[in-house]
């Protein structure tokens, strides 16, 4: 509280970050998104926030791209969304690491669910689960924001049969996801440029979310 | 009766301070969990297997569930183990003095972050990074320019250092400092490299 006084007070912007865990203390979907809304409210009633930064996480798989936490930000994005002109953003955690086809498919069904129900920013990606060293790259940005892009304008009711597809083409890997590679394995960093094998990998995802229904 | 103003961060901390004793584990494991399910059955919230809803009552319900989660609730601080009281008209009133649009970046890298609507077809800002995921100090500038030279994205979130001049950035030390300010510069380093020096971030 005493740094968001400074910062209030310096007419900076002030983004406040949150991540409720679906199965902990709230209980299951409904009640975590029930906390959801109560906490993005307060930060921005209480604490002088501009814009919030939301995640909810898995606390079995520790990732944002489940679909019980797809559905706790949806729905929570939602409701603000229907009531208010809040900004809302979100981030992503994903259980694969990059240069995987799992990776990039669970970033993209999260940036279409995060474009569909109406948040303004979103952030990632921590590929890996955020938690080793390296294993985060450009490419799963390039997935987010062309996701987003195609996701854009497109019918609920049509997002949520392409959302069930694409959830269902990496939910069977949760127990054994692909560990996927460190960025100077998949990058020539000098260069700064994807492999031929990052490259063919991020066509291949192409591939899959066209036969999902969207065309990237 | 409505509210007499928006709080800020300073009445927020008075309110702490004279808020009512809750022990931490009361509150994680009595109080949120019965007071969720109590604002999940008076508001009727029941998902179906939709990932996002197609029922506008229900995430209206979800809205109203969530004002009166916080306004019968509070909010817990664990420094002080007190939670501070706030009303339902503080909570709408406060909720109207939050930005609609921000602007990031400066320059040709400037953008504006407005309240979309629903699915608009304005795509949402593209904010791409590690997202505080560990990085290594070698490669850190390198790995922020591979997000910057993305077309697809707006802005910069950073990733965390490892290390600085070779020493964990431990927290609540000088290298906590030094790793910080070294974080900003190389990822505006990045952001310059591939000319786009007025990258929010």
């Amino acid at each position: 509280m005493v740094m968001i006084a400074g910062w209030s007070t310096a007419d900076d912007i002030i983004m406040m970050e949150q991540m409720p865990i679906f199965g902990g203390y709230s209980g299951g979907v409904e009640e975590t998104a029930i906390c959801d809304v109560a906490t993005m409210l307060a930060s921005f009633a209480l604490f002088d926030c501009d814009i919030h930064l939301d995640g909810p996480i898995h606390i079995r798989w520790g990732t944002t791209t489940t679909r019980e936490t797809l559905q706790i930000a949806a729905h929570a994005a939602a409701a603000l969304d229907r009531n208010t002109d809040l900004l809302l953003a979100n981030q992503y955690y994903t259980l694969a690491g990059p240069c995987t086809e799992m990776c990039l498919l669970e970033v993209a069904t999260q940036a279409i669910t995060d474009t569909a129900s109406g948040r303004e920013l979103i952030s990632g990606s921590a590929s890996s689960k955020g938690v080793v060293k390296d294993k985060t790259t450009g490419m799963e940005a390039r997935m987010m924001g062309e996701a987003a892009a195609a996701a854009a304008g497109m019918e609920i009711p049509e997002v949520n049969r392409i959302l069930d597809n694409l959830v269902s083409s990496y939910r069977d890997y949760y127990l054994k996801p692909p560990a996927g590679k460190r960025f100077q394995d998949c990058y020539d960093v000098k260069e700064i440029r994807p492999t031929d094998e990052y490259l063919g990998v991020y066509d291949k995802a192409l591939k899959t979310i066209l036969k999902c229904g969207i065309y990237i | 009766m409505v509210a007499p103003r928006a709080l800020d961060i300073y009445e927020s901390f008075d309110r702490f301070a004279s808020g009512k004793k809750v022990r931490e584990d009361t509150w994680d494991y009595v109080t949120i969990p019965t007071n969720a399910l109590a604002m999940k059955e008076k508001y009727n919230i029941n998902f179906d297997n939709k990932i996002i809803p197609e029922d506008d009552d229900l995430a209206d319900r979800l809205f109203l569930a969530g004002v009166e989660m916080l306004a019968c609730t509070g909010f817990y601080n664990t420094n002080l183990g007190r939670a501070l009281s706030v009303s339902e008209e503080e909570i709408l009133e406060g909720i109207k003095k939050a930005p609609k649009k921000i602007k990031m970046g400066r320059g040709n890298e400037r953008v504006a972050c407005k309240a979309r609507k629903g699915n608009s077809t304005r795509k949402p800002i593209i904010q791409g990074g590690p997202t505080g995921a560990p990085v290594s100090e070698e490669i850190f500038p390198n790995m922020m320019q591979s997000y910057a030279q993305e077309a697809a994205v707006d802005t910069l979130v950073s990733g965390i250092l490892n290390t600085v001049s070779g020493r964990p950035a431990t927290t609540n030390t000088p290298w906590e400092i030094k790793a910080t300010l070294a974080e900003i510069r190389y990822v505006r380093e990045a952001c310059s490299m591939v000319g786009r020096p007025g990258m929010g971030i």
